[in-house]
């Protein structure tokens, strides 16, 4: 069984899994772990290689979109140790093409769907529970700490719905931003964020959104742990209606 | 009246429609607009109750002059009265849409004067929203009994979605309780709708530039339990009405008794227990292939309350068990207690790699507790039992057959969520 190692970065997996695929005997055997730099580590170190990296994706994407799908939200997921999955799951994937993620009972395939799939639902839920606050020069600001990194495909979705609009999205853990302005989509880094002033009739559309998610909820009905579960505390605190609660 | 306090009165007055969807429509918006649609549907709360918030649903008004028995908005209960001006009902949904609070409006009312000056008012909503503020959002229009078909016409073009509610499961329960609606004055509209969205979506194959009409189809609401009618009646009713008035969904609302009343039954609690077999019903009609025939009768009318329809169906059915997982097609998998539509795609797609296991039939998702007294892997069974129906029945209630048995099926309201 050979042993390899990466930097650490999506792309040197990339990098590493498109050598191994190529030239490995049997890459479905193969382990890949990112390189922890002591002096005597065992395995063949493989580095970065953009163009080797961006051919096997397109290659993906090509021969095989759906696992090119699940490749990208696996990435987003920030997933540690499961590279040795991931490198069986590319190689299967450029064997079998699409079909490969109906093969879940082989338990690389699971994994990476499961994973992929984890990311791909809180970006779904994301998209219904972020909030956006209205500034006092007119644009809008959401602050969220999702679990994964989703923010470019969140904000992909919001270029397409609020065109006409200017807005920034922050994740606050990550520290990274959105920012559409004038028909263009920047992604960044924040290093200080300081919370700039809201319009003035923020408060009051608060208020009124406040008002109509109590008034909605049938009272003989009650059911927290329903909310709970559809919608977890975690998210809560950036929540406008879950404010003062 | 300040807007605030207008607000209350009229989410309140719209909390018990139960349509919560928000997908089957896609719109595209337009570069200088605001605002689209999306396929699957976004929840973007869940209220108090569990219930998920994706529309803005209020009512222009609650102002009614009719009289039904079963609501609380009817002429002569004495209650705060409120309306809307269509443009505070715009500046809601916008404020509301940009800060990604919705996906959209839905949008009713009590007949305030007559049935066509307040459509024509909700229709002048719906026509500022898409022409003046080129909103490009979800819209659900609910269509007022008795309306013009030129105004029909105009809310389906504006809208994504009409629905005109049929209210109550029968015309004679119509005619005591709801006694200023007239059976044709709904029934004209749904067909109206129905062959517009029909036409629509022959001429879009043609010209993509033909006018869309409703795009994610209309839908119905009927209230269970204020009037006498069986399930099977209902499940029939439904069916017909998805068979031949192009309906996408039927939504049933469990009574809530909010007035004093002798026409109304008296009910300890609202029927949620049979609003959600109803569901699960209306679930295996649409989605799984089953016909209303074969999950009632004339001599067993009603829903089981121990077991969700499925399972009856089966208890019903030994001939046509156990199922070969390794064989079956699709549409018999989905007959199984404990395989869902997903389960059963998985199972499918599993099966062109490798013959499944009973380990890989845990993981593509199958409730086993459930499907194990149902199913064959490879030929071998996974439960000697005595295929006897009653036996078999007593087993699943006894045992870990199911959830329905150990933990009493939900009393809560739960609507088969749109990402289920
Ligand atoms: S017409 Fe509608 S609002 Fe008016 S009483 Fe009847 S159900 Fe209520």
């Amino acid at each position: 069984m050979s042993r390899y190692l990466y930097d650490g970065t999506a792309e040197g997996l990339l990098s590493a899994a498109a050598r191994i695929i190529a030239e490995a005997s049997d890459p479905e055997k193969a382990i890949l772990v990112e390189r922890e730099n002591t002096l005597f580590e065992d395995g063949v170190f493989i580095g970065t290689d953009a163009v080797a990296a961006e051919t096997l994706f397109n290659r993906l994407r090509q021969e095989a979109p759906d696992a090119a799908h699940t490749f990208y939200y696996f990435i987003l997921a920030e997933k540690e140790g499961m590279e040795t999955s991931l490198l069986h799951y590319l190689s299967m994937a450029l064997r079998y093409g699409n079909r490969v993620n109906g093969n879940l009972a082989d338990s690389a395939v699971r994994d990476v769907v499961t994973v992929s799939r984890k990311a791909q639902r809180e970006l779904h839920r994301m998209k219904g529970l972020v909030r956006f606050e209205k500034l006092r020069d007119g644009a809008y600001l959401a602050r969220m700490e999702p679990d994964h990194n989703i923010l470019q495909p969140l904000a992909g979705h919001f270029s397409r719905r609020l065109r006409a609009e200017d807005w920034f999205i922050y994740d606050v853990r990550r520290r990274t931003a959105a920012r559409w302005h004038s028909g263009t989509l920047q992604l960044g880094t924040i290093e200080q964020f300081t919370a700039p002033a809201l319009s003035e009739e923020e408060m009051r559309i608060q208020a009124l959104w406040q008002a109509f998610f109590k008034t909605i909820a049938i009272p003989d009905r009650k059911n927290p742990r329903l909310q709970k579960s559809n919608m977890p505390m975690k998210y809560w605190k950036y929540l406008t209606e879950k404010q003062g609660e | 009246m300040e807007i605030l306090d207008k607000l209350q009165i009229l989410s309140g007055a719209a909390r018990y429609d139960a349509s919560c969807a928000s997908s089957g429509s896609r719109r595209e918006g337009s570069s200088s607009g605001i605002g689209n649609t999306s396929q699957g549907g976004i929840c973007h709360s869940w209220a108090d109750d569990g219930r998920c918030i994706s529309l803005l649903k209020i009512l222009l008004s609650n102002d009614c002059i009719y009289d039904c028995a079963y609501c609380v908005n009817r002429a002569t209960n004495p209650i705060p009265r409120a309306s809307f001006s269509a443009r505070e009902v715009v500046e809601l949904t916008m404020e509301f849409y940009r800060r990604n609070y919705i996906e959209g409006l839905f949008l009713s009312s009590a007949v305030m004067q007559s049935p066509d000056q307040t459509m024509e008012r909700m229709v002048g909503v719906a026509e500022l929203l898409r022409t003046e503020e080129r909103f490009g959002g979800y819209i659900h229009l609910k269509i007022i009994p008795g309306s013009s078909s030129a105004l029909v016409r105009k809310a389906g073009l504006y809208a994504d979605r009409i629905s005109v509610n049929i209210e109550l499961p029968s015309s004679e329960s119509l005619k005591r309780l709801a006694p200023q609606k007239q059976k044709q004055a709904i029934l004209e509209p749904m067909s109206l709708i129905g062959r517009q969205i029909r036409e629509s979506f022959l001429e879009r194959k043609t010209s993509r530039r033909a006018p869309r009409f409703a795009p994610a189809g209309q839908s119905t609401q009927m209230i269970i339990g204020a009037s006498p009618e069986s399930d099977f009646q209902i499940l029939k009713l439904s069916q017909g009405l998805y068979r031949k008035m192009n309906l996408k969904r039927v939504y049933y609302s469990a009574f809530v008794p909010v007035n004093e009343d002798n026409r109304l039954p008296v009910l300890a609690s609202p029927p949620l227990l049979r609003e959600h077999r109803l569901y699960q019903a209306d679930w295996l009609m649409r989605f799984y292939g089953f016909s209303a025939e074969e999950i009632l009768s004339d001599d067993a009318p009603s829903l089981d309350e121990t077991f969700d329809p499925k399972t009856s169906w089966a208890l019903r059915h030994p001939e046509f068990f156990p199922v070969e997982i390794n064989r079956a097609d699709y549409a018999v998998l989905l007959r199984v207690p404990g395989i869902g539509v997903t389960s059963a795609r998985r199972i499918v797609a599993a099966r062109r790699f490798s013959v499944i296991t009973p380990e890989g039939l845990k993981k593509i998702g199958v409730v086993m507790k459930r499907a194990k007294y149902f199913i064959t892997c490879s030929g071998r069974p996974f439960e000697k039992i005595d295929r006897q129906p009653a036996m078999l029945k007593s087993t699943l209630l006894l045992g870990d057959g199911g959830d329905t048995a150990v933990n009493p099926p939900p009393k809560q309201l739960v609507l088969p969520g749109i990402f289920t």
